[in-house]
This record gives structure tokens, C-alpha cells and sequence, in this order.
């Protein structure tokens, strides 16, 4: 990834040329927090040493972590304690970037760019974002159609709005969907003159695309799988083979791969998962996987009778749909909240997980709240069995849900759009207080003003003392994971860095 | 260009129908001088308005789709008009098929064989008459975000169609009762994932107001409603004060589903009526030919050899896996008892073979704070909408603000009073001494003599306006000629013979005759007229609601229509 190093800039200020005013007042805030900062150096206060009051952190953090990853965690998390708007950028960085020697120039860079005042001395922290994790919060979420490179192919272009809206949602369905883009984005690639597909394309032509596809979500683990492979595809090729029939071998090339690693991946993961499900079984899922729902559709065709419980959370109720389209197979389904968990675990004889990405430390990362599914399955002794293709395999390591994550928008927690009389969503206690007085829309207004005004969830924008943090995924120990199923058949979590090095690193 | 902020292309490509625009024929009766695409708009070119809005968007691949006859006026503006050419991007192309009447309709416009080599993916479909301030790749974005996944691949042929409708009433000014509507019936998108900023419906019937007015008429005040269209939307919400904005974002297949169904005449009402049905009328889409459409032969076929494996793939591929999508119906239903029961009250009945694509469209809020989205056909629209974008002060952020309110070469004499806020005077402008303007559009060329009161009227190119004249909430065509008293003696007697000769028996006629030489009751005064291009009015002429145009434009260009003044008059 470090020859993106120079389009990606580029876009970033291209999209910073195009921000939202909420955007700028947080710019405008850092700007000032620059200037005190650069007084203090003058100052002859200590700037360099402010790193270090967060030193106990970071010991804790080296401890917990693998080498490599500590140093970036490290930064990212120094930077994100003090600084929420430069440390937003590093720590995308941080989780996207694979250790490349631009990681290397960017983070020194950014540091010293960054005031290092100690985080005590900031005189208002920023209201929209949870400070412990406010590394993984987004530069810029819901990107317009605006702000984004001329240079991005219209497939890829309608896909990042479809990956942002949730239209397509989940780590193997956002893969396929963005290969297939890229097929279209690479038709349409011409080789300008003086320059060979194989020195061009990648650095210019497919860098914008992946650049946006970020932008609109953070990339998934088996989406960077197979960028990895699409590059290394591309740079290998022979340089002096025709245009067109270089990129008719990439498509082709790219279609084996969607049918190699995911559709036939698929069918051989659930053919083997279905054998766990046995006549009377009850299995108990989480939110939707594609794997698990393929997995307990065969099974159900093979003629078992067996039971399923779908445990759903809010705000994607994902659930639902796996629900719906089990139901309309003719299977016995039970839905049942997130809060309904410990009921339905009792009945259950077999969990049945996906995975948004299987680390090497043999801890899985999926969706937010299968960690708590499996720690209550494991009480219960219920066996927890996790379907993932080995292309959502990961080198990466993390011991709890902070270092690696994605942050959502946090307004997608709210119940409805944002309302248009404020007083119809009252907060707490304060609603009777003043109802009267309520009738001016107080959605922007600054906070301390009128007093008199009714806040509600919908004002988290500008309350002090209200943060909303919708995180995406979290991580589930190893311990609770009693099998891994994936195409090289079924093996233990402490086993998934073997798997990744034959299926990812080899490629 | 150094467009950091330039947008991505959307990938499709834009018509824009300049059609002849009937209800506006005092202005456009020779299309081939003056279409009705090329009539002003607050001193721009009427066909300015889509072509900048689909620039707005990132469109440049844009076609302009016009009868013959306009063509030449229309590609001679397009080379040599400021405001056009200062249009970035390259110069859209004027198509102007053989078999095209002024009397043609859109779709049958669509069915032609020099449109349909025209239209090589997804399309957008505007017509000339459109104005918006709405930021067309928001509803883009919504159009291309909605669309069923892997609708990335132009060829695909799930992707659904995007109409824009907006609210008749709620706009002080601009709203009028007398505005043309549709009938519209919208049942609301399944809950998206995450809150959707715009109202995006999906629609299920629509129709002119014409239409279900004939057919309340033939069922004795009722709208007879399919029991089907129940069964499938439990929800539907009918409008009849929206209109249809007559922007059509459409997929590539629409053109051959077009072209299939002879009988279809025009866009909004038959095109898009008869798929808003077809979504619900059971067996409507076959009768249609929609399932051939849409199960036709892929058009691109890039795949090379394998391309049957890819299909299916595609077929199968991220929908599926959409952690956020159900799986469409199982393959094989298992015959359950209780999976039929099931079946039967929740689910939707089992599919036909092809589901067909969803027709969406954005029905605009009615609200004041809204931003703007009218079709200009009517001379009172093109009146309040010209005013409205002269209201708008430069800083505006709305894309249709202009940069001077006062173009700077404009002359303007002693004493002369322009409301900065409201007015707009293009270049070039001479106004005389001691004139009043309020609230008007004075276009480009023009001449306005001393002592002149202009209050909501909207001038357009080269009008000449003579001295003393009041004109209150009128329109002037092109070069039309509004005489005023003059100062000098000898003009004067010229009026007060011509004034003579036509022996007036028009009112205001009669009023100029009498009291010829008077100097203050021989002003002309207008109120609420339309003035033809090229047509002069005569001094000392009082007139309301009035208009003015000479019987037969083609004599009359240009020379003196003096002679027809008497007569139009004592005809209206």
C-alpha cells in the first residue's frame, strides 16, 4: 500500500476542500489548539515529553499486543487521547495500512504536526466522538457525491453508496461486490501512452477507487485480502501483453477468484457446518451471516429437522432478514432482541457464528455483540462454531475491541431521522421542566444558551455531557471458540495464522 | 480545468427534450427563430437551467433532443451565447431526429431510431423547461445508493427507475392553483438500514391530472383501485398536488422497453404509469414485454469466454450475501404446512419469475425553506420564477444566483430608481432618466426610456420600452417594442396619426385619440400583459391581461405590426 501514499493524499485534500461546517468548527478548533501548542514550545514548555504522561497506557497496550501491532496501536492511541481530529486520520491509518514504509514517514510527520499539549490542558473536548476510541472514528463518513476524485468509475462510485448505506453489508458480500466494480473500473482503464498497465493501473487508476471505497466505510479484512492479491495480480503481469487481453486476463482472473475464494468456499464451508447440525438440534445465531444461513438451509434440505434461534441488536437488524428468508425455507425459527440472550442460550445446542475477520491470535472479530453470544454459549457449555473463508483471514492481532474497530455514524443509533419538534423525543427528566418553552427547534443551538431549551438524544452533537458510540464489531476470545470452519476443513482458533499464511500470503 | 471540486462522473448520460412548449406560444410561435428552449429565464436561455444542473451532477455527456426546424436557432445560441458558453465541459450535441414533430411525443420521441443510437447506458431524461435548485447529485445519490446491488454493472438489468415530483402549493409567489399536477399514489421504501435523509417512495400509480379527472368521469366520481394494488402495498399514499418535475433517471433497459410498446406516447404518463403498475398488476409486466426486457440478453459482453459462469455469479453475488438483505425465495420450497401457512400472511406472494425493478421516485416536501424545482410552461411561471431567481442576492447559496444584479455595463440614467434586491438588469441596458424599477428582469440589449415604471415585469432580450410607460407585472418577447410618449413633437404627431388611422375602437385606442398631445394621460400603461416577440405596442395603449401578438408571425417579423394593433386588440 505505500505507492498510495501519494493519490491518497491528494484526495484527502481534495475532500477536505469539501467540508461540512460542523467539519470546519472542528478544524478551527485544532487550529487553535496548533497555536497554543507552538506558544508553548516557545515558550520553552515541554512538548516532547507529553507523549509520555500517557506512558502507562501505552505499557499496558505494548504488553497486550504482538510487536508489530503495538507501535501502531501505541501512536494511535497517544494521538487519540489528546488530539481527536489529527488522530482520527492516524488512526485510520493505523488499521487500514499493513505496516508499509509510509506508515513509517506518516506517523512522525503527523506527530510533530500534531500539538502534543497534554490532554488536561485542552479547553473543550470534541462532543461527537468517545475519546477512547477515538481513533477509529472516520475523516469523513456518507461522503457526497461532490466531494469525491473525478477520476472514480461510476460502478465503484455507486457501490460506495451502496456499502455506506448498508445496502451491501458484510465482509464477504462487500468483497464480491467490489471486485466486481473494479472488473468495470478496469474495462474502462486506458494505459495512457509512455507507460506500461502493469506500472499504471494499480498506482493510478485502481488507488482512487480503493481510496473512495474507504472513504465510504472502512475497509474489510477480506476486502484488503483481496486488493492485496488484485495488486500483486497486476504488477506481475508481462508487461508487453496487449492492453485489452491484460485486462480481460484480470477479469478473468478476478471472477476465479470470486468463484475460488467465496462461492465455492461457501458451499464447501456449509456442506461441512451443516454435518454439526443434527435432528433436534436448536442452533442459536447472531445477525446475519451469509455462511451460517447457507449452512443451515442445507442442512435443511438434507431433510434434518432441527430448530434455529436468531439473537438480532439494533441498528441493522440484521437479524431479520436471516429470520425472514430462513422462515420462508419453511424452517422453525425464533427471534428473539438482544436482550432476550440469556433465555433462548439455555435451549440452544450448537452456536453457529460469521465472522467479519478471523485475527491471528485466534480471536474472531464479527459484529458487535457476538462476543457476549459466545461467552454466555461457553457458560452453557454450548459448543460455538465459527464458518469464515480463510480470504477474511487476518495477520492481524488484538486482544479487546479498541484497537481494531470501526466506528459507525453515531446518529444511526437514534430511533428515527432527526425529529422535527424536539420535544416529541424527551430525555429523562427534564422533559416536564420545560415543555413550554420547547417549541423553537433546539437542534444546533449552542449549549449553553438557553437553558430553558429541551435537549433529547437527537442534540448529541452539541451536548457536553451526552456521547453516543456506535460501534461496529468487537472480539471474541479465543477460549470460546470451540472450531473454526473454513475451506481447509475444520480447525481450532489457534490454528488461523497457519491458514492465513497458505491462503493470504502465499497467493 | 482546475476543478478540485469537480464531481465524479455518475456514468450516464442526459437528454434533454426541448419540445415546443404550447403553453408559452406567445413567445414561441416560430420555433424556428425562437424555441421555446431558448426563451430567458431570468436572462439565461432556458435550456441553461438543465444543462448547468446536469453539470452540477457531473454529467457531461449530454444530448440535446430537438424538432428539426429549432435545431439551427438552437445550435447558433449554444455557440454564441455568453451564458452558454461559459459552461465548462465539452459542448453538449444537438440531435434533431428526422421523424420528430413539435406534436411528437416523449416516448415516441424515445422509439426513434436516431434517440435509441444515442442511448448507450443508463440515461437521465429532463426536459428543457426544467428548473431546480435541488442539487441534482443528492437525488442522484439516492438514485444510484437505492438501486439493488451489483446495479453497479451497467449491465445489469434490476436497476430501477428515479422520477422527481414536487409540491404545486406551499411557495408564496411561485405556487399557483393554476399549476398543471399529477396524480401520484407512493407506497413507502422498506425501512432502509439507516435513515434515509430524503423522501424517496416508491410509485405504484401515476397519472395527469387530466387523466383521472377522464377517468372520475367515466366511473362516476370514483377512482376505481385494484384490489391487487392493496394486497401487495398496505400503505399507499396518494398525492394530487405534486407534479411531476419530468426528470426520469433511467436504466439502460427502459429505451428497449420503449421501444417494444408502440402504444406508448409519452414518458410520464405512459412509460412510467404503465411500470408503476406493472410492479403490483399481476401479469401487467408480461403483457408489457417487461420479463423479455429484462431477462434479455446481457448487451455488453466483455466477459469474454466465460461469461456464462460469470452471469450466474452476478446472479448470486453480493445480495446474497448482504448481511443486510434476505435471500430471495428459497428454490425449492419444502411443502410444510406451516411453511405455507407462513407464506401466505407475512411474506409477499412467491415472486414471478422476474421481479420487476422498482419505480422511485423523490417527492419534494412542501415547504417554503425547500429549495426550488419548477418546469417553466407557462407564461406566469416563467414570469414569478424569472422574479424569484432575481430575488435571489449574489451571496446566495443557491446555484441559480446571478453574480451582478446590475450587470456593470449597464447605463443607467440620472435619478433612475432599480430595487438593488429584486431586480436584475443584464448587460448592456440603457434606462433613461427618472425611471422606477421594482421587482423586474430587464434583459439583455435592452432600451428604457426616461420616466419608465417597471414594476414585476420581466423584459426579455432587446425590448425597447419607450418614454413615460408603466408596465405592472408584464412580459415582452424579443425585440418587442413598447411605445411611450415621446418628447419630441414629431414622434408624437406620427403616434397621433397612427393613432388616427386605426380609428380607435379599442379602449385604449379611444383614449389615446382623444386625448392626443395631453402629455400625462396618453402613457401607455400595461398590466398583466404578455407582448409577442418582434410586436410593438403603440403609445397611449392601456391594456390589462392582455395578449399581444399579431395574427400571423411569419408576415410580421420584424416590420411594423402597427396595423395589427387595432384589430388584435378588438379581437381579444
Amino acid at each position: 500500500m505505500a505507492e498510495q501514499g501519494g493519490p491518497a493524499a491528494q484526495s484527502k485534500a481534495v475532500d477536505e476542500s469539501k467540508v461540512s461546517a460542523a467539519e470546519l468548527k472542528k478544524r478551527a478548533k485544532a487550529d487553535k489548539q496548533a497555536r497554543r501548542a507552538a506558544q508553548k514550545e516557545q515558550e520553552g514548555g515541554p512538548a516532547e515529553v507529553a507523549p509520555a504522561t500517557n506512558g502507562a497506557h501505552q505499557e499496558h497496550l505494548a504488553q497486550a499486543q504482538g510487536v508489530q501491532q503495538d507501535q501502531k496501536g501505541k501512536v494511535a492511541h497517544a494521538k487519540g487521547l489528546q488530539q481527536p481530529k489529527p488522530s482520527k486520520q492516524g488512526g485510520q491509518e493505523a488499521k487500514q495500512d499493513r505496516g508499509g514504509p509510509s506508515q513509517a514517514q506518516n506517523i512522525p510527520l503527523r506527530s510533530r504536526a500534531a500539538p502534543t499539549a497534554p490532554s488536561k490542558e485542552l479547553p473543550k473536548k470534541d462532543n461527537t466522538v468517545v475519546e477512547l476510541l477515538s481513533h477509529l472514528y472516520p475523516i469523513q463518513r456518507r461522503p457526497n457525491l461532490a466531494g469525491v476524485s473525478k477520476d472514480v468509475h461510476p460502478a465503484v462510485l455507486a457501490l460506495g453508496l451502496q456499502i455506506s448505506t448498508y445496502e451491501i453489508c458484510g465482509s464477504s458480500a462487500r468483497c464480491v461486490a467490489m471486485l466486481l466494480a473494479f472488473k468495470e473500473a478496469i474495462q474502462a482503464y486506458t494505459t495512457p501512452r509512455d507507460t506500461s498497465l502493469p506500472r499504471h493501473l494499480v498506482s493510478h487508476h485502481l488507488s482512487p477507487q480503493i481510496d473512495h471505497l474507504r472513504s465510504c466505510r472502512p475497509l474489510a479484512e477480506s476486502m484488503g485480502n483481496a486488493i492485496r492479491w488484485l495488486k500483486k495480480l497486476i504488477v506481475e503481469l508481462d508487461p508487453d501483453k496487449l492492453e485489452h487481453e491484460a485486462k480481460d486476463f484480470i477479469c478473468e482472473e478476478i471472477d476465479r477468484f470470486v468463484h475460488e475464494r467465496i462461492t465455492v468456499t461457501d458451499q464447501a464451508i456449509a456442506a461441512s457446518a451443516r454435518n454439526q447440525i443434527r435432528t433436534g438440534s436448536v442452533v442459536l445465531t447472531y445477525a446475519k451471516s451469509a455462511i451460517v444461513e447457507k449452512t443451515v438451509l442445507q442442512a435443511h434440505e438434507q431433510g434434518t429437522r432441527f430448530r434455529v434461534i436468531v439473537v438480532d441488536s439494533r441498528p441493522l437488524f440484521e437479524g431479520k432478514r436471516l429470520a425472514t428468508s430462513l422462515m420462508r425455507a419453511g424452517l422453525e425459527v425464533q427471534y428473539v432482541p438482544f436482550s432476550g440472550l440469556a433465555h433462548v442460550v439455555k435451549d440452544a445446542t450448537l452456536v453457529l457464528l460469521g465472522a467479519h475477520s478471523m485475527l491471528s491470535n485466534g480471536r474472531l472479530q464479527s459484529r458487535v455483540g457476538t462476543a457476549s453470544i459466545a461467552l454466555q454459549a461457553h457458560k452453557a457449555d454450548v459448543p460455538v462454531i465459527v464458518c469464515c473463508e480463510s480470504v477474511k483471514f487476518s495477520g492481524k492481532v488484538a486482544l479487546d475491541s479498541i484497537v481494531l474497530n470501526e466506528i459507525a455514524p453515531p446518529e444511526e443509533l437514534l430511533l428515527s431521522a432527526v425529529p422535527e419538534k424536539p420535544h416529541t423525543y424527551p430525555v429523562g427528566a427534564a422533559t416536564t421542566a420545560a415543555v413550554g418553552k420547547s417549541a423553537a427547534t433546539g437542534k444546533d443551538a449552542p449549549e449553553d444558551d438557553e437553558p430553558a431549551k429541551l435537549k433529547t438524544l437527537h442534540d448529541w452533537n452539541s451536548a457536553a455531557n451526552l456521547r453516543l458510540l456506535n460501534p461496529m464489531y468487537d472480539i471474541t476470545p479465543a477460549e470460546y471458540i470451540r472450531m473454526v470452519i473454513c475451506e481447509y476443513g475444520s480447525v481450532p482458533p489457534s490454528s488461523v495464522p497457519v491458514v492465513h499464511r497458505l491462503a493470504n500470503e502465499g497467493m | 480545468m482546475p476543478h478540485a471540486t469537480h464531481p465524479p462522473s455518475p456514468g450516464l448520460q442526459a437528454l434533454v427534450l426541448c419540445g415546443p412548449g404550447l403553453s408559452l406560444n406567445t413567445f414561441t410561435s416560430t420555433p424556428s427563430t425562437l424555441p421555446k428552449c431558448l426563451l430567458p429565464i431570468a436572462n439565461r436561455p432556458m435550456v441553461w437551467y438543465p444543462l448547468d444542473w446536469c453539470h452540477r451532477m457531473g454529467i457531461y455527456d449530454i444530448t440535446l433532443v430537438t424538432p428539426a426546424d429549432a435545431a439551427p436557432p438552437l445550435e447558433a445560441v449554444l455557440r454564441s451565447h455568453p451564458v452558454l458558453t461559459s459552461l465548462s465541459g465539452p459542448r453538449p450535441e444537438v440531435l434533431a431526429p428526422k421523424g420528430l414533430e413539435m406534436t411528437s411525443g416523449t416516448a415516441e420521441l424515445l422509439r426513434l431510431g436516431e434517440v435509441q443510437r444515442v442511448i448507450k447506458g443508463d440515461f437521465v431524461v429532463l426536459s428543457c423547461d426544467f428548473v431546480s435548485e435541488v442539487d441534482g447529485s443528492r437525488v442522484l445519490q439516492q438514485w444510484m445508493g437505492l438501486n439493488p446491488s451489483l446495479a453497479a454493472s451497467s449491465s445489469s438489468r434490476r436497476k430501477g427507475g428515479l422520477a422527481v415530483y414536487y409540491p404545486t402549493y406551499g411557495r408564496e409567489g411561485i405556487s399557483s392553483k393554476k399549476d398543471e399536477t399529477d396524480f401520484v399514489a407512493t407506497v413507502p421504501l422498506p425501512k432502509p438500514n439507516v435513515m434515509l435523509p430524503m423522501g424517496i417512495e416508491e410509485v405504484v400509480m401515476v397519472m395527469p391530472t387530466d387523466t383521472l379527472n377522464d377517468t372520475l368521469d367515466e366511473n362516476k366520481q370514483a377512482l376505481p383501485i385494484r384490489q391487487t394494488l392493496l394486497a401487495k402495498h398496505g400503505n399507499v399514499k396518494i398525492r394530487t398536488k405534486h407534479r411531476d418535475a419530468h426528470v426520469y433517471f433511467l436504466p439502460l433497459w427502459v429505451k428497449e422497453f420503449v421501444a417494444r410498446n408502440e402504444k406508448f406516447d409519452s414518458i410520464s404518463e405512459d412509460v412510467l404509469g404503465w411500470w408503476a403498475k406493472a410492479g403490483w398488476q399481476a401479469g401487467l409486466a408480461a403483457k408489457l414485454g417487461m420479463d423479455e426486457v429484462l431477462a434479455g440478453k446481457r448487451s455488453t459482453d466483455d466477459e469474454g469466454a466465460n461469461a456464462g459462469s460469470v452471469d450466474e455469479e452476478e446472479e448470486v453475488d453480493a445480495t446474497a450475501l448482504s448481511s443486510t438483505k434476505s435471500a430471495p425465495v428459497a428454490v425449492r420450497q419444502s411443502p410444510q404446512a406451516f411453511a405455507t401457512r407462513v407464506r401466505t400472511s407475512t411474506a409477499p406472494p412467491p415472486r414471478p419469475k422476474l421481479a420487476v425493478p422498482p419505480l422511485l421516485a423523490y417527492m419534494q416536501p412542501a415547504s417554503p425553506t425547500q429549495p426550488l424545482i419548477r418546469r417553466i410552461d407557462t407564461a406566469p411561471q416563467l414570469a414569478s420564477i424569472s422574479l424569484h431567481i432575481a430575488r435571489l442576492p449574489p451571496s446566495d447559496p443557491s446555484p441559480l444566483a446571478h453574480e451582478h444584479k446590475i450587470h456593470p455595463s449597464a447605463s443607467i440614467g440620472q435619478q433612475t430608481r432599480i430595487s438593488q434586491e429584486d431586480c436584475l438588469i443584464a448587460e448592456n441596458v440603457t434606462i433613461g432618466i427618472r425611471c422606477n424599477i421594482k421587482e423586474s428582469v430587464v434583459g439583455p440589449n435592452c432600451e428604457i426610456g426616461s420616466n419608465v415604471r417597471l414594476t414585476k415585469c420581466v423584459l426579455m432580450d432587446g425590448v425597447v420600452v419607450g418614454d413615460g410607460v408603466q408596465m405592472v407585472g408584464c412580459i415582452a418577447g424579443k425585440r418587442a417594442r413598447v411605445e411611450g410618449t415621446s418628447t419630441t413633437g414629431a414622434k408624437g404627431s406620427e403616434v397621433e396619426v397612427d393613432g388616427a388611422a386605426v380609428k380607435g375602437k379599442g379602449k385604449g385606442k379611444q383614449k389615446a385619440t382623444s386625448q392626443s398631445g395631453g402629455e400625462e394621460d396618453d402613457k401607455t400603461k400595461l398590466t398583466e400583459c404578455e407582448i409577442a416577440p418582434f410586436f410593438v405596442v403603440e403609445a397611449g395603449t392601456e391594456a390589462k391581461g392582455e395578449t399581444m401578438k399579431a395574427f400571423d408571425p411569419e408576415g410580421e417579423i420584424g416590420g411594423d405590426g402597427e396595423e395589427d394593433v387595432g384589430d388584435e386588440e378588438d379581437a381579444e
